[in-house]
């Protein structure tokens, strides 16, 4: 008799290509989709054709994601990029019982509180969002530019640390690529690797 | 009576079992074993912790020789004793994580070396993520260097400090640290008969150069390396672990395919890397043998 493990084994197998078939990769369309934000609203990638779009992976609770919020990095980039009309999405793909799980009415909160200033937060606690891009990390960037390709691939910045101090002397990326994108250049590091606490995907 | 109660077989066999298969015996033997060897060592003042916001690890700076001698090199050792399900990371940490950091404080003329990493483990939480890391219980051997001459006039010794920054994860990561320090005096180069077996045993979960003769290269492909390795004896068994991150994807199953001389290994291609690249870099291991140090030159496909 064959054990499960088996059976468990070749379905792991099969998970990993079906997300590796439709990870995002830079210069390549940006996989679409249909996603619930915190407020109850449907998102639609296709809704922003025409905008930069920015995709941040969230958790609350892991060390790597406080960095940049309780020093107001993110949020800082967050409101400076919006006002300059890019669509920034911050996505939540923590499984319930896990890490950064937070409903709808907890995350709203948890934005005020911290004076965060995404465009909306779309909730993925199944995963679907997060394995179709392939999201390691909390956080993982990337960004879509209006035709709808994807033009980076990473990390928030070049301090793989959970030390708020790191912040200062750091590059930032996603900055770095927006700055070049939307002053006609191509962006110079497009991928690079992210860093942070693994995404909380349900097993 | 110290090398009786350090079964180290143990603690190896414990570190190459992959996630999930540890026993409760393996942990409860190496929480003793830790224990005793903790009390003996700080009765011979060898280590002290000064500070520690550790909660997940136990952590300790531990030397191989009891005195300096000038010139003659020293090895200190960080000492991660984890708490069970919880481990820390490799140089390369895979797709999340970070590896520990090591900032050193010595006496004036020392120097200390890279961290010499021990074969990690591969630990995949998702489709998408695998991990590079230790569980239970890790040394990272440090080589400090000593000057020619040494001045010594505190009646302590001298103090080797280090303040060592880590995360240790289990579903979730922490951010841990430790200022650790001992003292050494002077005299002949003694190994240290309470340290002796750890650090010979962590030794031989170093990466190894490939034997002479033997041969790696690799194949850039569409979506994929070949890594071929050659030279010895059918290898049925092993897996890569990059040393530069975006190179390959992690959690990608490796096939391999043994060969007369060696095996085949084919290694998915990273999402991140956009640019070829001129060599492979990294460990093989063999589970149950040794690991290799892999340097493979990348053969570009023909256009």
């Amino acid at each position: 008799m064959k054990s499960p493990r088996h059976l468990i084994l070749l379905a792991c197998a099969l998970l990993a290509l079906l997300a590796s078939a439709f990870a995002a990769r830079v210069g390549e369309p940006a996989p679409g989709f249909t996603a619930v934000d915190s407020n109850g609203k449907q998102q639609r990638l296709s809704d922003y054709k025409g905008k930069y779009v920015v995709l941040e992976w969230h958790n609350q609770g892991c060390p790597y994601t406080k960095k940049h919020y309780e020093s107001g990095n993110m949020q800082r980039l967050q409101k400076e990029w919006t006002a300059k009309g890019v669509v920034w999405l911050t996505v939540i793909s923590s499984a319930q019982g896990t890490q950064g799980f937070v409903t709808p009415s907890q995350e709203n909160d948890y934005l005020k509180t911290m004076n965060a200033a995404p465009t909306a937060v779309l909730m993925d606690p199944g995963g679907s969002l997060g394995h179709l891009y392939g999201a390691k990390t909390t956080p993982h960037m990337f960004i879509i530019d209006p035709k709808g390709t994807l033009i980076y691939n990473g990390a928030i910045d070049d301090h793989p640390t959970s030390d708020q101090s790191d912040i200062a002397s750091s590059k930032n990326y996603v900055s770095a690529a927006l700055q070049e994108a939307t002053s006609g250049k191509p962006v110079s590091e497009p991928a690079t690797r992210p860093y942070g606490c693994s995404v909380k995907y349900k097993d | 009576m110290l090398s009786t109660a350090l079964n180290v077989t143990d603690v190896a066999k414990a570190i190459c079992i992959p996630e999930g298969g540890t026993t409760g015996y393996y942990i409860a033997g190496m929480k003793s074993v830790a224990l005793i060897l903790y009390s003996v060592l700080s009765f011979f003042g060898y280590i002290q912790k000064i500070e520690s916001a550790a909660r997940h690890a136990r952590v300790e700076l531990l030397s191989r020789q009891t005195t300096l001698h000038p010139g003659a090199n020293l090895q200190m050792g960080i000492h991660f004793i984890l708490e069970p399900g919880w481990h820390i990371y490799w140089i390369n940490p895979g797709d999340s994580g970070q590896p520990p950091v090591l900032k050193w404080q010595l006496p004036p003329g020392f120097s200390a070396g890279e961290i010499q990493w021990p074969r990690p483990e591969r630990m995949q939480s998702s489709a998408e993520l695998a991990d590079y890391g230790y569980h239970d219980e890790a040394l990272l051997m440090v080589p400090i260097h000593a000057p020619p001459f040494i001045n010594n006039e505190r009646l302590r010794g001298l103090r080797f400090a280090v303040e060592a920054k880590w995360l240790v994860c289990r579903e979730v990561c922490i951010p841990e640290h430790a200022s650790l320090e001992l003292f050494l005096q002077s005299g002949a180069t003694k190994e240290n008969p309470a340290t002796a077996k750890l650090f010979a045993d962590a030794e031989k979960l170093l990466p190894i150069a490939m034997p002479r003769g033997w041969k790696a290269e690799a194949e850039s492909r569409k979506s994929d390396f070949l890594l071929t390795v050659a030279g010895g004896k059918p290898i049925t068994k092993a897996i890569f672990f990059p040393l530069d991150p975006g190179q390959i994807d992690n959690p990608a199953p490796q096939s391999l395919q043994a060969t007369t001389h060696g095996a085949k290994i084919t290694l998915k291609k990273s999402d991140l890397l956009l640019k070829q690249i001129n060599v492979l870099r990294g460990v093989l291991v063999i589970p149950g043998g040794p690991a290799y140090q892999i340097e493979a030159p990348v053969r570009q496909p023909i256009q």
